[in-house]
């Protein structure tokens, strides 16, 4: 854990976004700030609602199972499990662990690209490390206090265009009855809205005329914000202390986010060579109802599909006057969206811990030894309840209950050493060191059995029977890693410096028959050739180069064959085993990195540039292939993938202007990332599937050869001469499964500017992402049921598809429009299948700060007043019904799938300021 | 100085590593699990007799409405009602192949845990059975199937060949009959067993019925090997009165039967209805059955429809059957204009609504929503029937009119099984008047028999077998139902298709089967339908 060498020596890649950028325009979790910051990291998110989980993705997809970067605060790798997310089959997302973070708190974050830095941080960096420094007190500030309140609505913003001319009903039909009308919620296959009265789910007759208000079932949603911090600092020591106070609502209403954290970070020079350093937040999180995503049941979004004459009031409460739900669809499982969220919970509490505490002492003037033992451990407690009158299931409801436990555990300790080799020109910088990290995932479950016995009360007493144990698969884990390492550069002069690192880890998830050590090196020069040949005008010209290796582990417990009781039967017991095939002879994986760059300054830092190439490629990933049942698993092992991610990362940024009272600085940043999957199982280099979405009639898949993960959708057949095969019924036939382009965007990137006028500041942040597709559930559902523009052609006559019959015919059979649009949209999903590009205003923040003058009088030293804004503007996209950037998870086997999850907000703040005078 | 400081640290951390490193085959065991040297190899068979019985959804939203035993206006249920994809569509082709495999793994790990290992010589063979039990099913709805390399992935076959139902076939015979010569009643039983508790000679005598069922199916293709194997089935002794019947009974706290799960989701329960067809044939007969198994709602309107707890009426002459290609969607499929439509049950209050479905009978609530009722796998009256069809067809099975005799009263008989609580009884008058009134007549004897048979398997839902012995007998003679957009016209489903994931987790050999059995549709028939 060497903290960042002088950066100016550094042979890699890193950038550093100040506190400023991420706290004033504030996301609950803060990793989403970070989008279009930083060349190199492109950050997605789910729509599940605040404290949702953040996708954040250095250089491409690393990996197989490419995650998020490792977060390390103040020296100590913290804990970042995401808590659950969606799927197909629905679910929502209950946060990761950077989500607790409070923006506040974070004076900077700097992201390690490259793997020679990583190298220093074992296995989770493969996917990159971000650094977070927490503000603290300095030496001889004295007292202050801090306060810092914001304030901000996110505003749902609709974003479909679906069409207004045929209302609800089936086969061109309005509904006449209660029964059709509560049968027919989400299909738009009625007759063309004339202004007549028509029947509605709420058994009151309604104009047949379009009213498209679903977006009135969400609310404008405010959040605050409040954080006090106390700074000391003397001689000897320094300390910085902040409460704060979350209470971020969702659009959704009913459900809500609240987070109450403190933080303290203080530092004491115990003897003129002892300095101690303890770091502890506590964080107390209660979110209340997130959101189901992507599925029907429990899905307060399934709002968005309404026919367009139907009036979502029609929908409240949610409740028949039995106390039932009010069904509006012939599903079951679609549930009304009022009463999914005026009746369903999906609930989480967290307490966590994070804890450091780390002493440094100085051997010498130059040597000095370091331990530190960091902990960072989250209590969380969940409560999903289906409610009683839920339609589709079978009994008064019911309620389940998780308690996990997740730890995270770092020791370690290091001798540094710097000396001159020889006197003035050759310096030699060493550390050693060793690293112990015991990670875990533990947790118990209590599901109620039968339903509540007594109706409306949700309690687990309320019920006959109930079933519980301890998480026994996957989250469940316990892992452990051993380390040693060293650091060492060389350094001739200022100019020509070479490091080298070398890092042993010897991993608890592989067997010992394997070989649990593995050794990861790295070797990276810099040289920087303007302080050996000045040139006017150049204040810093620098070329680096580096190359490392890095290894990732597997998951626990996945190298035996284990075997587990099932639910008795009339109390004759039973037993099985995962249908997850284990793999004895599991290896760690490897990923080999090599990076060039250039860094050049200009003019006193007017203009400046980092340029950076790399090209990385794994080996041995461990994957988890689907395998058909008839093998007797569904899954299995394999450690046979192979990544490759080429790249260009390129940073400008100047000051054009700057005087006495104003400045420009604006910087830009792009990225391109080439990803090809080499190989997958390495026999017969079979896709490896990943996610889908509801419709399942496409998927992800990682495809060898092509860049992942890549939309496998199913395109029209089509006979020699191109025409499209139309098939006895009169609906265009399936074609084969074919990939249709990676969900990961090949050019991304960002253009901040930040204007200073006298007290004014102006900041606006544009970023842009190019090449990536998504797979829209949204798409699908609309064409299905009759929302799409595209379902216009044939309402009144019939649909006759242009192409030919199987025996080359033209097809002249003419088929009603529902059934020729429902069967289309179940055969071709290719059609599903959208350009994700954007360009977005993702950020402006226009400040003014009262200086010390004009504060005379006032305990305050500085008022700064921001008015803020996020997502104001979708400059440039593709898609027509969706938000380019919708998903419903953020596990990267899900990249870039939406649908049925929460509509797109824009965000608008105040963001006030005071520090007290000392 | 300084340099021994840095030195021992070093020895130090080295050591401090090393024997930490010690305890990490510990780090990376389960504690929640076991593994083969503690677990019961037992458990597996009860665990594999269970999944395999839980059909629920696989054959309801298939093959219960294909062969006209059940009807429903539910659109998620058009599946088998009117061969139109509804709900998931393509996605539930996997379900009776998903779980015929998951059930074989289970005893295929159960078989390598005990190999070599005397004392387990009857749950071994009890194992064999079973295989061929759960692969019978699967060959039966898909057709060519990966059997000789099934189950391989542990010994790191991921992509099985198919082999040709032909073959499966042959290799069932010979392992069943190796099987059922290995039980052996002097050696240790197995002890979890649900189907008998680990009685040897039942499952004897359910080895022979098996060898009949796999015996019949190939009368169309394959008659003397049917009959050797018929013959050698009824020599050796087939099972012999309903304690036979093979099922397991579910448990109502902890595995619920699937079978109610589904019925009793409120739009099942409300619009999931006995067939026209099946009602219709029970009534002509005045078949005593149908007041055990059909029930209407009792009360008007759509509250009382959707109500789970009271019990319906089930006089027989107020049964009615729904007929197969309607829906409530209010266009010329509509429910309502269905011939004979006896009108729907008006809405008792204000708050409620009519049930357009509320006078068509459901299968009774206390039978077939029982949450701890019996999975059907196999009766003795489907053996006797078997054996009356073996014997009309000259074989050397004994009598073919008695077999019938036998099979009506078992049939009748096994329905009081259903539930832990005899519910659906058929009084012993009741069935001794029916067999009187039906004897076997030699004219009609094939036609006569694979109707009971359809009877039989409907009334115990297992429609898997309702839907196998119809392809094979071509009785009851079965009208395809017509809707737009069907996924197949004109006829009735021969198949189901594979499941849509195997062109990507077992491409080369799911082409090698396509090409060799014809095309992956519902219509392509299996080897033993040609």
């Amino acid at each position: 854990m060497v903290s960042l060498r002088i950066r100016k020596k550094l042979g890699y890649s890193v950038s550093t976004v100040n506190g400023d950028a991420l706290n004033k325009a504030k996301e609950t979790n803060v990793a989403l700030s970070l989008q279009g910051r930083v060349a190199g990291l492109s950050v997605g998110a789910s729509n599940g609602g605040p404290g949702s989980s953040a996708r954040v993705l250095l250089r491409g997809l690393t990996s197989f199972t490419a995650g998020s970067p490792l977060y390390v605060i103040n020296g100590v790798p913290m804990d970042n499990t995401q808590r659950g997310a969606s799927g197909e089959w629905g679910g929502a997302d209950y946060g990761d662990g950077i989500s607790n973070i409070n923006p506040d708190d974070i004076e900077s974050m700097t992201v390690l690209k490259g793997q020679s830095a990583s190298a220093l941080y074992g296995s989770r960096a493969v996917n990159g490390v971000i650094l977070i420094t927490t503000k603290s007190g300095k030496k001889n500030s004295g007292f202050g206090i801090e306060l810092n309140s914001n304030i901000q609505f996110d505003k749902p913003v609709d974003n479909t265009d679906f069409q207004q001319v045929y209302g609800q009903g089936i086969q061109g039909n309005k509904p006449t009855t209660l029964d059709a009308a509560q049968a027919s919620g989400n299909l738009a296959w009625g007759s063309k809205m004339d202004g007549s009265d028509v029947m509605q789910i709420d058994g009151k007759m309604h104009k047949y005329s379009p009213v498209n208000n679903y977006i009135d079932f969400y609310r404008t949603a405010p959040s605050f914000t409040n954080t006090v911090a106390f700074t000391n600092g003397g001689p000897n020591g320094a300390f910085r202390l902040s409460l704060s106070d979350l209470r971020a609502n969702s659009i959704v209403p009913n459900s809500y986010l609240d987070r109450k954290t403190f933080n303290f970070n203080g530092s004491q020079q115990v003897t003129p060579k002892l300095t101690i350093n303890v770091v502890a937040n506590y964080v107390l999180e209660n979110s209340k109802n997130r959101s189901g995503l992507s599925d029907g049941p429990g899905n307060p979004n399934n709002v968005q599909f309404l026919a367009p004459n139907q009036d979502q009031a029609t929908l409240a409460p949610g409740v028949k006057p039995d106390g039932k739900e009010l069904t509006f669809t012939d599903d079951s499982y679609v549930t009304n969206p009022y009463f999914a969220a005026n009746y369903f919970q999906k609930n989480i509490q967290r307490d966590r811990f994070i804890s450091s505490l780390s002493a440094k002492y100085d051997l010498t003037k130059w040597i000095y030894a370091q331990a530190r033992i960091g902990y960072d451990k989250s209590n969380d407690q969940r409560v999903d309840i289906e409610p009683t009158g839920t339609a589709y299931r079978n009994d008064n409801g019911t309620m389940n209950q998780s308690n996990n436990q997740i730890t995270e555990f770092n020791a370690d300790a290091l001798i540094n050493a710097k000396h001159d080799l020889v006197k003035d020109f050759l310096n030699l910088d060493l550390s050693i060191g060793g690293n112990i990290r015991k990670s875990s995932y533990t947790g118990t479950f209590i599901n109620g059995q039968n339903g509540f016995i007594i109706p409306y009360f949700y309690s687990l007493t309320n019920f006959t029977s109930r079933s519980s144990g301890p998480l026994t698969d996957d989250p469940f884990s316990k892992k452990q890693v051993n380390s040693a390492y060293y650091s060492a550069d060389f350094s001739i002069k200022d100019y020509l410096v070479l490091s080298t690192t070398g890092r042993y880890d010897v991993y608890s998830t592989i067997s010992n028959s394997v070989g649990r050590g593995i050794f990861s090196p790295s070797v990276s020069g810099s040289f920087i050739f303007s302080e050996l040949h000045k040139m006017d005008g150049v204040d810093l010209g620098k070329v680096r180069l580096s190359f490392a290796q890095t290894s990732n582990d597997a998951t626990a417990f996945a190298n035996t064959v284990y075997y587990n009781l099932n639910n008795s039967v009339n109390g004759v017991p039973t037993a099985g085993f995962s249908s997850q095939l284990p793999n004895l002879f599991l290896a760690p994986f490897r990923l080999k990195e090599l990076e060039a760059g250039l860094e050049m300054k200009f003019w006193g830092d007017r203009l400046g540039f980092d340029l950076a190439f790399f090209s990385r490629r794994t080996k041995n990933e461990i994957i988890n292939a689907n395998i058909d049942w008839s093998t007797g698993y569904t899954n299995r092992y394999i450690g046979t993938g192979s990544t490759q991610n080429r790249g260009i990362e390129v940073e400008i940024h100047g000051t054009p202007v700057r005087n006495s009272s104003f400045s420009w600085t604006p910087s830009l940043n792009f990225t391109y990332v080439k990803n090809k999957i080499i190989q997958t199982d390495g026999i017969t280099n079979d896709n490896v599937s990943l996610g889908t979405y509801r419709p399942l009639n496409a998927n992800l898949a990682l495809v060898a050869g092509l860049p992942g993960p890549q939309i496998l959708a199913y395109d029209y057949q089509r006979d020699a001469k191109g025409n499209i095969i139309i098939g006895d019924n009169g609906i265009p036939v399936q074609g084969a499964l074919k990939p249709m382009g990676s969900t990961i965007p090949k050019m991304y990137g960002g253009l901040n500017n930040s204007f200073n006028y006298k007290q004014f500041n102006l900041g606006f942040l544009i970023d842009y992402r190019f090449g990536a597709k998504v797979l829209s559930a949204t798409e699908y559902y609309s064409i299905f049921r009759g929302l799409n523009k595209s379902t216009l052609p044939g309402r009144e006559t019939g649909v006759v598809a242009q192409g030919v019959l199987a025996n080359g015919q033209p097809n002249t059979l003419n088929v009603p429009a529902q059934t020729y649009y429902q069967g289309l949209a179940r055969n071709i999903s290719a059609s599903n299948v959208l350009n994700g590009d954007f360009i977005k205003l993702r950020q402006v923040t226009l400040g003014y700060t009262f200086n010390a003058a004009a504060l005379r009088g006032t305990p305050f030293s500085s008022i700064g007043v921001s008015a803020v804004a996020r997502n104001l503007w979708t400059i440039m996209k593709h898609t027509k019904n969706i938000d380019p950037e919708s998903g419903f998870s953020n596990d990267v086997r899900y990249t870039g799938i939406e649908g049925t999850s929460l509509p797109f907000t824009r965000t608008y703040g105040l963001n006030l300021n005071f520090k007290f005078k000392n | 100085m300084k340099k021994r400081y840095i030195f021992s640290c070093l020895v130090a951390g080295a050591t401090f590593m090393s024997s930490c490193t010690k305890n990490f085959d510990e780090v990376n065991t389960n504690p929640n699990k076991t593994t083969a040297e503690l677990i019961n190899p037992n458990y597996f068979m009860s665990q594999a007799q269970l999944t395999f019985s839980q059909t629920g959804y696989d054959q309801l939203l298939f093959q219960s409405m294909w062969v006209q035993s059940l009807a429903s206006t539910f659109s998620y249920y058009s599946n088998g009602d009117k061969y139109v994809l509804g709900g998931s569509g393509t996605g539930y082709y996997n379900r009776t192949w998903n779980r015929g495999y998951s059930a074989l793994t289970l005893v295929d790990e159960m078989k390598n845990l005990i190999k070599g290992k005397p004392e387990y010589t009857n749950l071994d063979a009890c194992g064999s059975i079973l295989r061929v039990l759960f692969m019978q099913r699967i060959t039966d709805l898909y057709g060519d199937a990966p059997f000789s390399e099934e189950g391989m992935a542990k010994a790191g076959n991921f992509t099985p060949k198919f082999d040709k139902q032909q073959d499966i076939y042959a290799a069932m015979l010979s392992q069943l009959d190796a099987a059922i010569n290995a039980l052996d009643a002097s050696k240790p039983a197995p002890t979890t067993d649900l189907f008998y508790k680990g009685n040897i000679p039942q499952w004897k005598r359910m080895g022979y019925s098996l060898m009949l069922r796999l015996a019949m199916r190939m009368t169309k293709v394959a008659p003397d090997m049917a009959k050797t194997y018929a013959e050698k089935a009824y020599a050796g002794g087939t099972m012999s009165s309903v304690a036979d019947d093979v099922k397991v009974m579910t448990d109502p706290n902890n595995n619920t039967s699937s079978n109610s799960d589904a019925l009793l989701v409120p739009d099942d329960f409300r619009e999931v209805r006995w067939a026209k067809t099946l009602i219709d044939y029970l009534q002509a007969n005045n078949d005593p059955r149908v007041s055990a198994i059909a029930e209407i709602t009792n009360g008007n309107g759509k509250r009382a429809n959707e109500d789970r707890t009271t019990p319906g009426i089930n006089t027989a002459s107020l049964q009615l059957g729904m007929p197969n290609g309607y829906d409530l969607l209010g266009g010329a499929t509509d429910i309502s204009k269905a011939p004979g439509y006896p009108g729907a049950t008006p809405a008792v209050d204000d708050k409620d609504a009519p049930a357009p479905d509320g006078r068509y009978s459901r299968p009774r609530l206390r039978v077939y929503a029982d949450k701890g009722s019996a999975n059907f796998i196999y009766t003795y009256g489907e053996s006797e029937l078997l054996l009356a069809e073996a014997a009309s067809r000259g074989w050397n099975t004994g009598v073919a009119a008695t077999h019938f005799a036998n099979a009506l009263a078992a049939d009748m008989k096994s329905l009081a099984g259903y539930n832990a609580t005899p519910t659906a009884v058929v009084s012993d008058a009741d069935i001794a008047t029916y067999v009187a009134a039906h004897p076997l007549l030699p004219g009609t004897a094939l036609q006569q028999i694979n109707t009971e048979y359809w009877v039989a398997t409907s009334t115990t839902f297992d429609f898997n077998e309702a839907f196998a012995n119809w392809r094979r007998s071509g009785f009851p003679v079965l009208t395809p139902v017509s809707y737009s957009g069907q996924y197949i016209t004109g006829q009735l489903p021969r198949r189901m298709p594979y499941p849509i994931t195997l062109p990507q987790t077992n491409g080369a050999n799911y082409n090698a089967a396509v090409a060799s059995q014809g095309a992956d549709n519902f219509a392509t028939r299996v080897w033993w339908d040609k």
